[in-house]
């Protein structure tokens, strides 16, 4: 019973990386470009929320998603619009890589700068602590709700992208930039578009993050790397892979602490670099 | 008026200048044949017509309106299509969503999808396939019916018959046929030079950039292409 309990745990911890790899997935996917700046994005969120619940204290705590992804939504655009896109453009594929290291550095620093280093945490009150039995396990309904809101934003995600004018015109722009202006597309603002939804993804999984754990300016870096390995995992740009990718990383993360209370992401690491070895093109190998 | 006018254009990639003082015009409902050898500057030519790339010297106006230096979105929104060389339809999308991108210019017009379905009927029970499962000759097609689907006033194709066998060729020049119309003109780059000429009001000439021949197709001999084809 304890070890189900350890795969019903990982598999909740999951929904949340799987989340991290959302937005970085759909960024490779669509322009190619691997954002080192994203673990920032996730604590940009975790900030924005604390702040947001400090000012606006008789809000409840999960309606706040909303404004936090929202913001996201705007500073991903912004950030794509004004800097990024002239690293795109510039057709080599180091220029971006560089950009959003060096962004990352920065919006580190600035965290620090305007937030300090303390840790900070979001007080997800009642919910935060409430749980349920599940197959005679008693497992935090706010993970659940955390899992069934990531499955949710993959499945509306895909919809959007299969079923819909903008899905169509992202697909078409990941292919061929330059083909889609010949249709009338500017790419740049696609991927505009593109960058906003993926910071929206960061920060609100950094939102949801918060409620769980206690975060630092620095707290990014580490989140990156399980962004990163969820994406390596599932197959680069494939978001089904991504949501796999991060359910086999909690999965595996929650058991190599059962096996060595020390480890701590040690097996998460050790199967990243496993899969890197046996199925290099993870688990979809392919792109979405 | 011409529908589109190109006056003096150069055009280089960083040093090096691939199309050297070309001038052309075009009326509305004409043809023009552009032929030439490799490497003779016809797809820089055509590009630079589309806004994909620009010309460093030189105007190109467009339905009246001076378009020099304008980015290929605003040239397709204005009317201007592309049937590019290797026909690169999008490998994610299935041949009915690489017929729906050429609707985003938002174009009104004769062509609608099923217009589109008219003329090339086999799209229709391919339509849910993904477009690269297609045979040459069918990608051709999605290709086509993909820049009319931007109703534009202006199409222009690049190597319609590139890799593809003779009797799909036959078949996608009578359909070219079908397409023509008063209102849209074509400026078609084509290695069959007597097809060209056959097809075409106008033929241009170009060799290393530059403009050799020139003229009414009707008034053109072949002898005299081949002599400009080949720089003789």
């Amino acid at each position: 019973m304890d070890w189900l309990s350890t795969l019903i745990n990982g598999l909740l911890l999951g929904g949340l990386y799987a989340l991290f790899g959302l937005g970085l997935a759909l960024v490779f996917g669509v322009m190619r470009v691997v954002n080192l700046a994203h673990g920032e994005f996730i604590v940009l969120g975790a900030y924005a929320g604390f702040f947001l619940v400090g000012w606006f204290s008789t809000v409840p705590v999960w309606a706040m998603l909303i404004p936090v992804v929202l913001i996201g939504y705007g500073f991903g655009w912004l950030l794509q619009a004004t800097l990024l896109n002239r690293a795109v453009r510039s057709g080599n594929v180091l220029t971006p890589l560089v950009l959003t290291f060096g962004l990352s550095v920065l919006l580190r620093n600035g965290m620090v700068e305007l937030f300090g280093a303390d840790s900070r945490a979001v007080d997800a009150g009642a919910l935060g602590s409430a749980s349920m039995d599940l197959l005679g396990i008693s497992v935090g309904v706010y993970p659940v709700l955390m899992l069934l809101l990531a499955l949710a934003l993959f499945a509306s995600l895909q919809w959007v992208l299969q079923h819909t004018e903008f899905g169509r015109t992202v697909r078409a722009t990941a292919d061929f930039p330059d083909v889609v202006r010949l249709m009338g597309v500017k790419p740049e603002r696609v991927f505009c578009q593109v960058m906003g939804l993926a910071a929206a993804f960061a920060m609100g999984a950094g939102y949801l993050l918060a409620q769980r754990t206690l975060l630092t300016p620095f707290s990014g870096v580490e989140r990156m790397l399980v962004a990163f390995e969820v994406v390596i995992i599932g197959g680069l740009g494939s978001f089904w892979g991504a949501i796999a990718g991060g359910l086999v990383l909690g999965v595996a993360q929650l058991f190599g602490q059962r096996i060595d209370s020390n480890a701590g992401s040690l097996y998460a690491h050790l199967l990243f670099l496993v899969t890197l070895m046996v199925r290099p093109k993870g688990l979809a190998g392919g792109r979405a | 008026m011409p529908l589109l006018e190109v006056d003096n254009v150069n055009v280089f990639y960083g040093d090096f200048q691939a199309i050297s003082g070309v001038s052309l015009a075009l009326a509305a409902g004409e043809v023009l044949a552009l032929i030439g050898a490799n490497g003779a500057g016809k797809t820089t030519l055509l590009r630079t017509l589309t806004g994909l790339h620009q010309p460093r010297r030189g105007r190109i106006r467009f339905d009246g309106a001076d378009v020099t230096g304008l980015p290929a979105e605003a040239l397709a929104r204005r009317g201007m299509a592309m049937v590019p060389e290797g026909r690169m339809l999008f490998p994610s999308l299935t041949v009915e969503e690489n017929l729906q991108m050429g609707t985003l210019t938002r174009r009104k017009g004769p062509w609608t999808l099923g217009a589109v379905y008219e003329v090339f009927p086999v799209l229709k029970d391919l339509r849910q396939r993904n477009a690269m499962q297609l045979s040459g000759g069918q990608q051709q097609m999605v290709a086509i019916g993909r820049a009319l689907l931007s109703n534009p006033r202006l199409l222009i194709c690049d190597e319609l018959s590139l890799g593809l066998a003779p009797l799909i060729v036959e078949e996608i020049y009578r359909t070219f046929e079908r397409i023509r119309g008063a209102d849209l003109s074509i400026v078609l780059v084509e290695q069959d030079v007597a097809r060209a000429c056959a097809v075409s009001d106008q033929v241009t000439c170009l060799l290393k950039g530059q403009v050799t021949l020139q003229g009414a197709s009707r008034d053109i001999a072949l002898a005299q292409v081949t002599a400009a084809y080949f720089g003789e």
